[in-house]
Parts: structure tokens; sequence; C-alpha cells
């Protein structure tokens, strides 16, 4: 079998990455990540609990996104996006813009031709 | 009405799951379980459905911290044990654990191995990993434990054979050794089983990553 995994210099996240970024521009709870990824991407990524778990404790490490509010609250704790974390969603923007432009040029002339 | 049930389950993660689902298929919602007891309320058939999840390897804080996040997203939670408290002490040491090991002490993991999630049908699939490397995560560390259980039941018998370690009659020693061959095989099986669950995930995740 072969499979291509992505180019380590390429510094693409991965969607889940991105989708988690994107969710906590304002802070939100873990369901509420959960659902803005379902409801933004019309249900073509559906998280398990356990999945975006795993993912928000990992840019917490990161310090890409912070735990917002106190958390001895006994309200659901929230999470909002750092300005490093920031920075990293905006690169990917750029990146995928990129990506986005080769692509439709390609396709698109392909397709007059 | 309630009704306790009394289970055991070798195979404590997909065994158990199906029955819970089973049970609540028939319109049992489970209202609390004790170490080998499960108590059920009646409910609407089809109402509720079951996931399992191992928690056995991650320190106490951390399960909690876990426990309290599944709570948020809207699952009941219940607490189970793996194992019969057999143990006088307060101390566990699980050697199932990541790295060293960690020690459990009363009243904190101890008996609180597996999470048992509830969640209302909704006709999407109760899915905790949607990501084949976390999926295989979960089942390796579920395997851990099963090779850890065999290895003690190896020990366990190996210990019977060292010569005048026991007051024992020579027949009673191998009623002994009959008891703890039962339960090695009540441990392999499902440890087999983990195993090639672990291998599959893994060639499927040589496609997909």
């Amino acid at each position: 079998m072969v499979y291509i995994r992505d180019n380590i210099k390429g510094g693409a996240l991965t969607e889940t990455t991105f989708l988690v970024l994107l969710a906590v521009y304002t802070p939100n709870h873990g369901y509420g990540i959960m659902q803005f990824i379902e409801n933004e991407t019309n249900g073509r990524v559906v998280l398990g609990a356990g999945t975006l778990y795993g993912a928000i404790n990992t840019l917490v490490k990161k310090k890409w996104i912070a735990p917002s509010g106190n958390e001895f609250d006994s309200k659901k704790k929230e999470y909002v996006i750092t300005g490093l974390g920031k920075q990293k969603a905006e690169e990917e923007l750029k990146r995928i813009v990129e990506v986005w432009k080769l692509a439709s040029t390609i396709i698109k002339g392909d397709r007059i031709t | 009405m309630s009704r306790t049930v009394l289970r055991y389950f070798f195979d404590f993660l997909d065994e158990q799951e199906k029955w819970l689902n089973s049970m609540a298929k028939c319109g049992y919602r489970l209202k609390k379980c004790g170490i080998m007891t499960y108590t059920f309320d009646e409910c609407k058939p089809n109402e509720y459905e079951y996931a399992i999840e191992f928690v056995g390897d991650r320190a106490y804080s951390k399960a909690k911290d876990y426990r309290r996040y599944l709570e948020d997203m809207g699952f009941r939670t219940f607490t189970k044990n793996i194992n019969w408290n057999l143990s006088y002490g307060k101390i566990r040491w699980r050697p199932y654990a990541k790295g060293m090991g960690h020690i459990s002490t009363s009243p904190g993991g101890f008996n609180k191995e597996l999470l048992i999630l509830e969640k209302k049908k909704d006709g999407k699939p109760f899915e905790l990993y949607t990501d084949v490397s976390d999926k295989l995560n979960a089942y390796k560390s579920v395997k851990r434990t099963y090779v850890w259980a065999v290895l003690m039941m190896i020990g366990l018998s190996a210990i019977t054979f060292i010569p005048n370690v026991s007051s024992l009659s020579p027949a009673m020693t191998w009623v002994l050794r009959a008891v703890i061959l039962f339960f090695s095989i009540l441990f392999v099986i499902p440890m087999v089983k983990y195993f090639s669950l672990v291998n599959q995930l893994k060639e499927e995740s040589k496609t997909f990553d």
C-alpha cells in the first residue's frame, strides 16, 4: 500500500486543528465547539467527544488556545484562541488560499481547452 | 420499578457495552452500578444508548477532568471497576498505566477504571473517537491491561510450584492451579481479541493517515 503523508515543511494544519481554532475565536465550551464544527461543515466533519478532548488538550499545551474565565467556576469550561493560535490560523488561511489559487487556475484552465 | 442484576464481564469493554445497550433496547436504563451489580430503572425501549471508556491508565485528576468534560458535553456518566476488590491495602499499583505505572490511591481512581457514558438516542452513532490513531490508542491501553492480567496469572501459578511455599496438600495445590488456569483463560480470550483489533486498526491507519 502506497500512502502519502503531508510534507514536513509544508506547515499544513490538520483539518480538526484548524476547525477547533476557528470555533474558539469567541470563547466556547466543548459542546459548543463540537456543534460549531458540525454545523459549519454541514455535518461533513463530526468529532467524537474523546477525539475533541484530545484535540483541545493538545492545543492548550501548545498555547494556541487557553481556558477562559475562572477554572473553578461551576460553569462549563470555556476556551479561547490565543495570539499564537491566531497567528497559526492566519498562516493556514494564507496557505489554503495559495493552494486554492493554484488549483483553480489549473482545473479551470483544463476545462476551457 | 427498579431491577438489580448481578454480572461480571471479563471482556469489560465491548461485551459490557453490548449488554448495556441490549438492556436499553428492552427498556432498562442504568441507575447505578456496584462492584458486580447493575441497577436499572424502566424506561421507553430504545431511548438511551451506552458507550464504555477505559480510563484506568490515566492519573486520577486527569480521569476526573475528563469525566467533568463529558458531563459538560451532555452525557450521563457512571464509574465502574474492572476487577474485584480483593486487595486489603488502600494503595494499588497499576502496572498497565503508561510509563512507570501509576499508583492509584483510595478514594481516587481506585475501582473507577471505567466510565460508562449514557446519551439519548439521536440517530447518530455513539462514537467517542473519530480518529483512527485515537481509537488505536484506546484499544492499546485496554490490550496492555489484559497482558498484565495474564502475566499476573502466570506469576501466581509460578508461585505454586515453589516447594514448601504453602501449607496446602498436593491435591489442594492442583485445585488451586486449576482455578488459576481457569481465570487465565478468561483473561486470555479478550487479550487475543484486543490484540487483533489493534492490528486491524494499525492496518487501517496506514491507508488513512
